[in-house]
């Protein structure tokens, strides 16, 4: 009964599939009826489960309660100093200048470097591109708020041909970061945003035919990371640098 | 001056009504729901020095969800012949009326001759977590598979699965009047 694309249909109504995959998909949602009223059906199903099926929030005194018991000092622990150190991200500010010169050696590969790109390769090569698919930035900017740490500021700049195509959820070097994506024809941009620690950004770099550009705004890190040309990478990057600051 | 507890709460409190909302929708009882909760809340915070950064909140839900299976045997032991609360696949929907009634659902399925609250209380339980993480949390299928400890591939069917049956229980008895107002 069912068609045998029904499970990638339903990845593709859920943003799970990679651009290759979904541009599959739409090509098969003209030719086959069964999957099209199936997203169809999807689609009707999310909208009342929207604004019918009830989010139960947490009252305030079960809250209360809660708050209360991890209040109580667990037994025969110890605070991790650790965490301590890691909280105060001062001490990492005050080296940051002084390192910086360190940066720009070629000695050892850098590890952000390194975790950019193999982000960026797998996110392209296993079809988990995109999270939440959209052209709109009112969808991605309240899902990044929802779903990561970080809330990069998120425009579509189409007129300067880069498409605005969706966000992910990624992990770079042990920190969760946002990623937005767009398409510049052929090519695919992926642009990560974490929270900075405050130590200096590995300088632009070019490897394996792959352009990744740093900057810092504000409390954010950013890297663009795409094979397109180096000038077109500027021009992306300078539009992404005039926008409104980032919040938080 | 306990800084590990300040940053648990930091962490964690955002994710109090996420993790509330799950409890209830895999306890159907507010009551089980408030001891799901707060026995996960504590488990989190005394397992805190596991966590090693990455998304608090699908941990979270991963522990709740734990609580909510062990409870969950726990009551079925009581309730030794299988009374309400037992579902199987095929059946669910035969034990959609005979579920706790939840006077909220009610309520808001008073005038509907078919509700979905209803019909999605009344899934089997694999079926019915896959749907609240995604339709609620809007998980990612790699983080309801980290949370319910399931290939991504059996997150997909299930999730598939949970889907036909709403389709099959609620959407057919309604399409004609979804007809005109889907988007």
């Amino acid at each position: 009964m069912a068609c045998a694309e029904a499970l990638r249909v339903q990845a593709y109504f859920d943003g799970e599939l990679g651009a290759m995959d979904a541009a599959d998909i739409e090509q098969h949602l003209t030719r086959c009826a069964d999957c099209a009223a199936l997203l169809q059906s999807l689609k009707t199903m999310r909208a009342a489960f929207r604004e019918e099926v009830p989010y139960h929030r947490m009252d305030t005194g079960l809250r209360a309660r809660i708050r209360k018991a991890i209040a109580e000092p667990p037994a025969g622990r110890t605070p991790r100093s650790f965490w301590a150190g890691l909280a105060s991200g001062a001490v990492g500010t005050a080296l940051a200048a002084g390192l910086a010169v360190f940066a720009l050696l070629p000695a050892a590969p850098d590890p952000l470097l390194g975790d950019l790109l193999n982000a960026h390769m797998r996110a392209l090569i296993s079809d988990h591109l995109i999270d939440v698919a959209s052209s709109d930035h009112h969808t991605v900017k309240p899902w990044f708020s929802a779903h990561a740490d970080v809330s990069p500021p998120v425009t579509d700049f189409a007129a300067e041909n880069f498409h605005l195509i969706g966000g992910r959820a990624d992990y770079i070097d042990g920190r969760r970061a946002s990623v937005v994506v767009y398409r510049h024809g052929a090519h695919v941009i992926n642009v990560f945003a974490w929270v900075s620690d405050g130590k200096p950004l590995p300088a632009a770099a070019n490897r394996n035919g792959y352009h990744t550009v740093f900057w810092r705004r504000g409390t954010l890190d950013f890297a663009a990371v795409s094979d397109v040309a180096a000038d077109e990478m500027s021009a992306l990057v300078r539009l992404l640098k005039q926008q409104p600051d980032p919040v938080e | 001056m306990n800084n590990e507890r300040g940053r648990f709460e930091a962490l964690a409190l955002p994710h109090l009504d996420a993790a509330y909302n799950l409890a209830r929708w895999l306890a159907r009882s507010p009551a089980d729901a408030d001891d799901i909760v707060q026995d996960a809340m504590l488990r989190a915070f005394r397992g805190f020095a596991v966590f090693r950064g990455g998304d608090m909140r699908a941990w979270l839900l991963a522990i709740v969800r734990n609580c909510a299976i062990t409870a969950g045997r726990k009551i079925r032991g009581r309730r030794e012949d299988g009374l309400p609360g037992e579902t199987n696949e095929r059946g669910a929907h035969l034990t959609l009326v005979a579920q706790e009634p939840d006077p909220e659902h009610v309520a808001i399925g008073a005038d509907i001759g078919r509700n979905l609250n209803a019909v999605v209380a009344g899934l089997p339980e694999e079926f019915r977590e896959v749907l609240i993480l995604r339709e609620m949390e809007e998980l990612s299928y790699r983080e309801i598979a980290e949370i319910t400890g399931a290939p991504i591939g059996t997150v997909m069917s299930r999730l598939a699965r949970a889907r036909m049956l709403v389709r099959e229980q609620w959407l057919h008895h309604v399409e004609g009047r979804a007809q005109h107002g889907m988007r």
